[in-house]
């Protein structure tokens, strides 16, 4: 049961007091923090919430699992580095045309897959998403089809003659990032709060009755997607220009698809906070066991030997069976906490609010 | 001046007729009670006249105009709206917030939709339960946050699909009151039930179907005394 209003508003200061002080902090890092290492994860971060807080527009608020965002996030990327690397179209204007592509897509799978429901709707996005890599990896003329494309130089960004940085360091990248994160956060905050956000949380619970009560069904499922579909295909620009190659099993793949959803079902879906957590808990999460950290902690701290038997099962074999065990993390997490890990705490919060009145 | 007629609709699947050649007008202001035995195809006419399928044959005229191919956001928006014999409460919004969806038919603002809401759930008697979710209530609350809802989008008709089913007789007693005050406010009603006493009270006239045609149409006094009403309900010997 929902607590009462007065309750809700006292948490809601809280929480903006400590997001202003968070933001603060995201701001001061790049210059207290100097290892590439830690910026190149925050950027990760950054690119995972961002796409995640996307997706979470359309799934999570308005109930359509899509299982096909990799379409955008690859039109965002592809259109910014064709534009950028064969056509000299410098990436900041590339990116509003990377989100245009990716509306008028939306736009046309919208109106294709939104004429089914459900789990008919989920199969649909795989589909049209599947069409897009394909057709990447064979019209070579345009997307260099299977080599992908590589990123010689990114143009400095300059304002009437003054450079305002040279994409040399990770740092632009840092703050690239965090604007759009702020920018997200915000658009899914005047979604909540607005008409739309209404109508959007009305689809998801019951479109029947959400149609009988004057919302149209088309309408507001198209824009639901077409807002996901442009934030992510800011992702994906960024992830583009940041790690500066691009091919379709990259940018367009199913598996990429299923890690948006998967950040926003680890972190709850349908709120603000639920992909930002997603995203923190399995961006460093797929890092670690990618670099085999766990293990080497075991054997640099000499409780167990690298040439023994169990250091070398350590270092041969677990280290390539991280996606193994990433997807068994992931179906714990799904068993056992069903709202996501935000959802478990609110639930845990509240069991021990009543333990305690 | 009728406010909605019905001209001769016909609604098959497939070989079924589930509905053939309903006729009725339906005056400003009265509650027209629709019954019939189960399949009789009352709520398949529910379906017909506010957009969920077209009709097969046949024309539904609100307000001086054809609602033929609309939509039920469209429907809606016109002033004609309906609840659902099996409830669908918006589980994860709370009361409040399923009844704004249904005040932001009419307006944009927030502030405004949430003055309606509480307009309605005051009608409704749920002020108590305003801030809980919907998902939690009991079904007598839930019958009436359907019907709080379907008044926030203002209509001039409100079709009601058994809101009595499946209540005790003192829910079932405020359900009934709370039709005549709908009436008073100038709404004009369709309600199906299946509840014959309660039927009798509220209704100002009263449609028969029976196997998805019109058996008999009248006032509560002629359906109970027509010989035809009473073998469909009964058996004929």
């Amino acid at each position: 049961m929902k607590p009462t209003l007065t309750n809700t508003r006292g948490i809601s200061s809280l929480a903006a007091i400590l997001s202003v002080v968070v933001i603060a902090l995201l701001f001061m890092f790049p210059r207290y923090v100097q290892s590439t290492y830690a910026l190149h994860i925050m950027i990760l971060i950054f690119i995972n919430i961002v796409m995640g807080s996307s997706w979470n527009i359309l799934g999570g608020y308005t109930g359509q699992y899509s299982v096909g965002h990799s379409a955008y996030f690859g039109m965002g990327a592809y259109t910014t580095l064709i534009l950028m690397q064969f056509r000299q179209i410098p990436p900041w204007y590339g990116v509003w045309a990377g989100m245009l592509a990716a509306l008028i897509i939306a736009l046309i799978i919208g109106s294709i897959c939104f004429r089914l429901r459900g789990p008919y709707f989920v199969l649909a996005s795989i589909a049209v998403a599947e069409i897009f890599r394909v057709s990447a990896l064979n019209l070579k003329d345009i997307t260099n089809g299977a080599e992908g494309i590589l990123t010689t130089e990114i143009p400095p960004l300059t304002i009437g003659g003054t450079v305002i940085t040279d994409f040399a360091s990770k740092v632009p990248f840092y703050y690239t990032g965090l604007f759009f994160v702020l920018l997200v956060i915000l658009v899914t905050w005047l979604i909540q709060h607005s008409k739309l956000g209404y109508f959007f949380q009305a689809i998801r619970e019951d479109q029947d009755a959400a149609h009988s009560l004057g919302i149209s069904l088309t309408i507001y499922k198209n824009t639901a997607l077409a807002i996901s579909a442009i934030l992510t295909s800011l992702a994906g620009s960024l992830y583009a220009l940041y790690v500066g190659f691009i091919d379709p099993t990259t940018v367009l793949s199913l598996e990429l698809s299923v890690s948006i959803v998967l950040i926003c079902i680890i972190g709850g879906i349908g709120t603000i906070f639920g992909p930002i957590i997603g995203a923190l808990i399995l961006v460093p999460l797929s890092e670690a066991l990618r670099s085999n950290m766990l293990g080497q902690a075991l054997i640099d701290s000499g409780l167990v030997s690298a040439e023994s038997k169990f250091g070398n099962f350590l270092t041969e074999n677990l280290a390539h069976a991280h996606v193994l065990i990433y997807g068994i993390l992931v179906v714990v997490v799904i068993l056992f906490m069903p709202d996501g890990v935000l959802g478990f705490f609110k639930a845990m919060a509240a069991r021990k609010k009543k333990e305690a009145a | 001046m009728a406010i909605l007629e019905i001209k001769h609709v016909s609604k098959f699947f497939g070989g079924l007729a589930a509905n053939s050649d309903v006729s009725f007008e339906l005056e400003q202001g009265m509650i027209m009670g629709l019954i019939g035995p189960n399949g009789a195809g009352k709520t398949t006419l529910f379906n017909c006249i506010t957009g969920y399928y077209p009709p097969s044959k046949g024309e539904v005229v609100f307000d001086g105009k054809t609602m033929n191919g609309l939509q039920p956001d469209k429907v809606c928006k016109l002033g004609m709206v309906r609840t659902w014999q099996k409830v669908r409460p918006l589980a994860k919004m709370s009361v409040v917030d399923n009844v704004m969806v249904g005040a932001l038919c009419r307006t944009n603002s927030l502030k405004v939709a949430r003055e309606m809401a509480m307009e309605q759930i005051r009608v409704v008697k749920l002020e108590q339960r305003a801030n809980f979710l919907a998902g939690g209530l009991p079904i007598g609350e839930r019958k009436k946050l359907e019907v709080a809802r379907v008044l926030a989008t203002q209509p001039k008709l409100l079709l009601l699909d058994e809101v009595m089913g499946g209540l005790n007789p003192a829910e079932s007693e405020e359900i009934i009151q709370l039709i005549l005050d709908i009436k008073k406010l100038g709404v004009t009603q369709i309600v199906i039930e299946h509840d014959m006493k309660a039927i009798m009270r509220i209704s100002d006239r009263i449609v028969v179907l029976n196997s998805g045609e019109k058996l008999a149409e009248g006032s509560p006094q002629e359906i109970v005394s027509n010989p035809d009403v009473i073998s469909a309900y009964l058996g004929s010997e």
